[in-house]
């Protein structure tokens, strides 16, 4: 693997990286089966290419906005759930969908190419680093911070609410949390940061596309199994350290099925690769197979 | 004071399974008494209490604390003012979080929560000072979840987060029945002496006759969801559990199906 590709890796599992930590608020802290992000990945694409291209916005305000609509994306998720018992999976499902259409109507067309305008990345064009070089580094700043806030905000009394909200809810609202809100407030929160994820994607490849939300949530998901399987999580901060880490597993994984012609791998194997990676992570995780074990674990006292 | 006024609860209304589980009850509980509540399976002990929780919606009837109708009153709303111990240690705690983040959910039922960090020092050492009481040793285990904790423990901790804030009213759902005889009767003597300290209200649900007459200042036994005897003051001091049992066959002309889980 040649600088280029492992940078190019590094880059793209950053951006999964915000996926995976908002696939990490969702199944692991709300316990709350979210598949919106296949429609709030791209939404946060079309919603960045759009105010820059169509409407010559900042690059860096286009980003904010389409990580807003990203929560107002989850907002509407959870909305379908609390309000009017729909189904967690079914009302991802139904938002997924019709984001495709609105997708469509944002960029009036399938795609919205990012070509001779600025973008986020160009603001370091000054520093006389190629942007390969930069692009990682940027990523890596954003997903770290973006990983900071979630940290600080889970110990927080809104965050130990949160939690609790998800893993018992009964208690939750024995003690005066709005278990209805918290879901609200979370999905919200997680798909902003799959949108945020969607507008930077859009941004390193140079357009948006309808279709470029499928299967995010099964990388979302994959890198928070590989992560949390392979590395410690036992407290919020190792867990969400190990869902980036398994964000920049996964995509080298995917890299290693693109480019392993050595081990007779073809590019089209990249499904299967990434199959076993995961399959091998939960076997793992089942029998405390892993680096895991290498760490100290607490006992019962 | 907290007040069921002619609460009617039906389940499956409208079914083939629609089973009358309240009918009519009028139970009132005066600001800091402490009452013991009876009854055999599916009796309505249990959906009185999630009445008064706000669990159960009601069909009809109103439910009022201190003179104020909280009959519509969501959960997390009434929690603010009723607090509640369950049956089951495991739903009184979050065991993902450890127990001083327990503790800080707990406060934050009556004081405001907000995006500062939930535990400041000074939580540490007052909830360090409240679980010393329990002479269990948790005070120097504040940091460890609450999944590692014992049930007996667990439910030592939920009955202290219960009595955390400012709430006056406390619930008690058989919340000694998941534990064994020793570790039920360190639990119930801890209630008896926090809720005598606090000056609370509290309604406690047993399946035990024994432990209904032994706590607290007034028995009420429920059956086919009525309230059929309320006793207090002298009536109930000279009480014995076969005294209680003789008249619920002479008041209901037959036998308490459950009678070996009512005198355990």
């Amino acid at each position: 693997m040649s600088l280029y590709e492992l940078l190019g890796t590094l880059e793209t599992g950053f951006v999964f990286g915000l996926v995976a930590l908002g696939a990490y608020l969702t199944f692991r802290i709300l316990d709350f089966p979210d598949l919106t992000v296949e429609g709030s990945f791209p939404l946060g694409a079309a919603v960045c290419a759009a105010l820059i291209v169509t409407l010559g916005w900042n690059p860096w305000l286009a980003t904010g906005v389409a990580a807003v609509a990203g929560f107002a994306a989850g907002w509407t998720t959870a909305y379908l759930n609390v309000r009017f018992n729909i189904l967690h999976i079914l009302a991802g499902i139904l938002l997924a969908i019709s984001l495709y259409s609105i997708n469509l109507r944002i960029m009036g067309g399938p795609n919205e190419p990012l070509l001779g305008v600025d973008t986020v990345f160009d603001t370091f064009g000054g520093f006389g680093v190629a942007g390969y070089v930069i692009s990682p580094i940027f990523l890596g700043a954003v997903t770290l911070t973006v990983l900071i806030l979630i940290n600080l905000f889970l110990h927080t009394g809104w965050g130990i609410a949160m939690r609790a909200a998800g893993a018992n809810p009964s208690m939750a609202q024995a003690n005066g949390i709005n278990v209805g809100s918290m879901k609200l407030f979370g999905v919200g929160l997680a798909n902003a940061m799959t949108a945020l994820a969607g507008a930077l994607f859009a941004q390193i490849f140079g357009a948006a596309d309808a279709y470029m939300g499928i299967g995010v949530i099964i990388v979302g998901l994959a890198s928070v199994i590989v992560g949390t399987s392979l590395l410690p999580s036992r407290t919020i901060l190792q867990a969400t350290l190990a869902c980036i880490a398994g964000a920049v597993l996964y995509r080298f994984a995917v890299a290693l099925a693109l480019n392993a012609d050595f081990l007779g791998l073809r590019a089209s194997d990249v499904q299967l690769v990434t199959a076993v990676l995961v399959a091998l992570a939960l076997i793992g995780q089942v029998s405390g197979i892993g680096i895991k074990r290498f760490f100290k674990t607490s006992k019962p006292k | 004071m907290i007040e069921l006024k002619d609460i009617h609860v039906t389940f499956n209304k409208g079914t083939p399974l629609e089973t009358p589980a309240l009918r009519g009850v009028d139970f009132k509980v005066p600001t800091g008494q402490f009452v013991t509540v009876i009854g055999s399976n599916g009796a309505g002990k249990s959906t009185s209490l999630n009445v008064l929780a706000g669990i159960v919606p009601v069909e009809r009837g109103t439910v009022t604390l201190g003179g104020e109708d909280i009959t519509n009153w969501p959960v997390h709303k009434r929690a603010r003012m009723i607090s509640r111990v369950f049956q089951d240690p495991k739903i009184g705690t979050c065991e993902d979080l450890t127990i001083l983040e327990n503790f800080a959910l707990a406060h934050g039922r009556t004081a405001p929560r907000g995006i500062r960090f939930a535990i400041e020092r000074s939580m540490r050492a007052a909830t360090a000072e409240r679980v010393k009481v329990l002479g269990l040793g948790l005070e120097n285990r504040l940091d460890d979840k609450v999944g590692l904790l014992s049930g007996g423990q667990r439910q030592a901790v939920s009955l202290l987060m219960a009595t955390t804030g400012q709430s006056s009213v406390l619930l008690l759902d058989e919340h000694t029945a998941a534990l064994d005889p020793k570790t039920a009767d360190f639990v119930l003597e801890t209630t008896r002496t926090i809720v005598e300290r606090l000056g609370l209200t509290a309604v406690m649900v047993t399946h035990s006759m024994a432990q209904a007459l032994s706590t607290g200042e007034r028995t009420v036994m429920f059956h086919r969801g009525k309230i059929i005897f309320d006793a207090s003051g002298k009536e109930r001091a000279g009480m014995k559990v076969e005294d209680l049992l003789h008249l619920f066959k002479k008041t209901q002309g037959e036998e308490l199906s459950d009678d070996n889980l009512l005198l355990g």
